[in-house]
């Protein structure tokens, strides 16, 4: 006998689980199947099957350029995230100090603030510097928002990796630096990847900071949000969402089977 | 950081090794990130106290520091009254609908995966996961989408003849659609931390309880549940604290129903009627509250609880 569950409780729960997965990709596929109608309004019953939409955002320039932007932006700001993640997950692992408890807290603490409250104190920054708003300081919102990220990604890993690797480089001569560079960064260098996925993906996904920040030039998210408010174009959005969906489905499953794999080798390695 | 001395990981073998004097380790590597956070997150913080008290003001010439806005805000406004708490208390209501109704759902969920001896609990973990890993904006567009007076959910209900077409279900614009699509966000993530912490349940407390002739329901009632509220506290934080302070969602599909105080920030900032100065009240209240509540659960909050492996 099971002491968990039930047969009948097994069965009851794994129903519930089909219907709840169920209710989290329906509006998914409804998309999808709107993305492909020939119709301007998402409406029942469907009017034929066309392409069109596809082929109109791959010609939007505004949608390509906004694309490019929060590409730039993710790209610009995850690099800066996870250097300065690397940087205090290495002092918040390896080195004992007496603020330890405050510093981390200080490091982690943009996950919970809330963002129309972080969004606003930058714009008033910016706007009391008066410094103009534009990628750059949306840049500046983001590495804020996913340095905690990276080193709640960057921490376990490190902790995983043996002090007394480091420690026989040092007794053969090499510097910290050198140490790190050949020996700890290499080993760290899964947690790396997948810190700078995360960061990636949540900064072009990041609406409500940016929308405080960011001068002319729009964010892909930017740009969705005011489709959205004005839908006179809606099933091309529509067409854009399942792209990215689809291309973030993808990205996130593959991480994680990457991950499992580097590990399974890095473990294998250190046995 | 100057008095903190760095101890107990130098062993005392490499003592006599010579090194470079520049040593880019220790507490020093902290100084990059602590100092992006002070001039970036404490600064800023700082500046909006500036303006709630008329410290920093955007109006031109002389403004001396008052409390004015603060007073209003809890004392009542002339002309507005409480205006502002009556709709923060409306926020947190939605929130915490919100908030308890995922976790009880999830709930579920998470004891299936992590009790169940399913052999593919991982893999349906990721399935559960995957949409909250996906485009925040986009999902709520989706919703967007299937409750308009046109959508999907209307016209099937029309062409099935369950509906006239003339009059609509009102499903959008309302503070119903704000707590769907919140719920609807959130429930894949408010799962991980229940899980977690059945996960590293052990199984032995089970089987002991049923050895000892207890029934199921009554392990679970004295056993499980007892042991899993910590994950459950931490996936009920994890909902409120971001979704009080939400005004994405509820732009895109609350309507006036469904208008929540993190809007009321944004318009005091935006374009119609600026007044900084009662925003940055607004903003930095919120900011005390979602403090005091991190502060007083902090021992729910620990990061190992979403860290799911």
């Amino acid at each position: 006998m099971d002491v968990a569950l039930s047969s009948w409780g097994a069965i009851v729960l794994k129903v519930f689980f089909g219907l709840v997965v169920a209710f989290l990709y329906a509006p998914i596929v409804i998309l999808l199947i709107f993305s492909f109608n020939n119709s301007a309004v998402p409406t029942f019953p469907l009017s034929g099957f066309t392409l069109h939409w596809y082929h109109q955002f791959l010609t939007n320039p505004d949608l390509q350029a906004a694309l490019k932007t929060s590409a730039v932006i993710a790209a610009l700001s995850s690099a800066g995230a996870v250097a300065l993640g690397i940087l205090a997950a290495i002092a918040l692992v390896r080195h004992q100090f007496k603020a330890k408890g405050p510093v981390s807290a200080l490091l982690l603490s943009p996950l919970v603030i809330p963002y129309v409250v972080f969004g606003i104190a930058l714009l008033l920054l910016f706007h009391t510097v008066g410094v103009q708003r534009g990628m750059f300081t949306v840049v500046i919102g983001h590495i804020v928002i996913t340095l905690p990220y990276t080193i709640l990604v960057l921490m376990p890993r490190l902790q995983q990796i043996d002090v007394s690797l480091e420690e026989a480089a040092y007794d053969l001569g090499a510097s910290r630096f050198r140490a790190f560079r050949s020996i700890t960064f290499p080993l760290l260098l899964p947690a790396v990847v997948s810190a700078y996925l995360i960061a990636f993906t949540t900064s072009f996904d990041e609406y409500a900071v940016a929308s405080f920040v960011v001068g002319s030039q729009q964010t892909f998210p930017i740009y969705l949000y005011s489709a959205l408010r004005f839908p006179n174009n809606l099933p091309q959005v529509i067409a854009v969402a399942v792209v990215v969906i689809s291309v973030s489905l993808f990205v996130v499953v593959a991480a994680e089977v990457g991950r499992r794999i580097a590990e399974r080798r890095l473990g294998e390695l250190e046995t | 950081m100057a008095d903190t001395a760095e101890v107990g990981t130098s062993p005392a073998h490499r003592s006599g090794h010579r090194r470079p004097r520049l040593d880019l380790t220790g507490p020093s590597l902290l100084g990059l990130p602590v100092a992006a956070l002070v001039v970036f997150f404490v600064v800023p913080i700082a500046i909006v106290g500036a303006y709630s008290v008329d410290a920093l003001s955007i109006r031109s010439g002389p403004h001396p520091v008052t409390l004015t806005a603060w007073r209003d805000l809890f004392t009542g406004d002339p002309f507005l009254g409480h205006v502002y708490l009556k709709l923060f208390w409306k926020s947190v209501t939605i929130s915490l609908i919100v908030s308890a109704v995922i976790v009880a759902l999830a709930y579920p969920l998470a004891y299936y995966l992590a009790l169940s001896g399913t052999k593919r609990k991982y893999v349906l973990l990721l399935l559960l996961i995957a949409p909250f890993l996906t485009s925040y904006l986009l999902r709520v567009l989706a919703w967007k989408v299937l409750l308009g007076d046109q959508g999907p959910i209307n016209s099937l209900l029309s062409t099935m003849g369950l509906q006239s077409s003339d009059h609509p279900l009102h499903l959008i614009y309302s503070r119903f659609a704000v707590m769907l699509v919140l719920g609807y966000i959130w429930l894949p993530f408010v799962a991980l931390p229940i899980f977690v912490s059945l996960e590293s349940l052990d199984r032995r407390l089970l089987e002991a309880a049923s050895d000892l002739g207890a029934s199921r329901l009554y392990t679970f009632s004295r056993v499980t549940l007892p042991l899993s509220i910590p994950g459950v506290f931490a996936a009920f934080l994890f909902v409120f604290i971001p979704t009080l302070g939400e005004f994405v969602t509820p732009s895109l599909v609350g309507g006036t129903d469904g208008y929540m105080y993190g809007n009321q920030i944004v318009d005091l900032f935006g374009t119609g009627f600026p007044d900084w100065r009662t925003g940055a009240v607004l903003a930095l209240f919120l900011l005390g509250v979602v403090a005091v509540l991190t502060l007083v659960f902090a021992r729910f909050l620990q990061p190992s609880q979403v860290a799911a492996d």
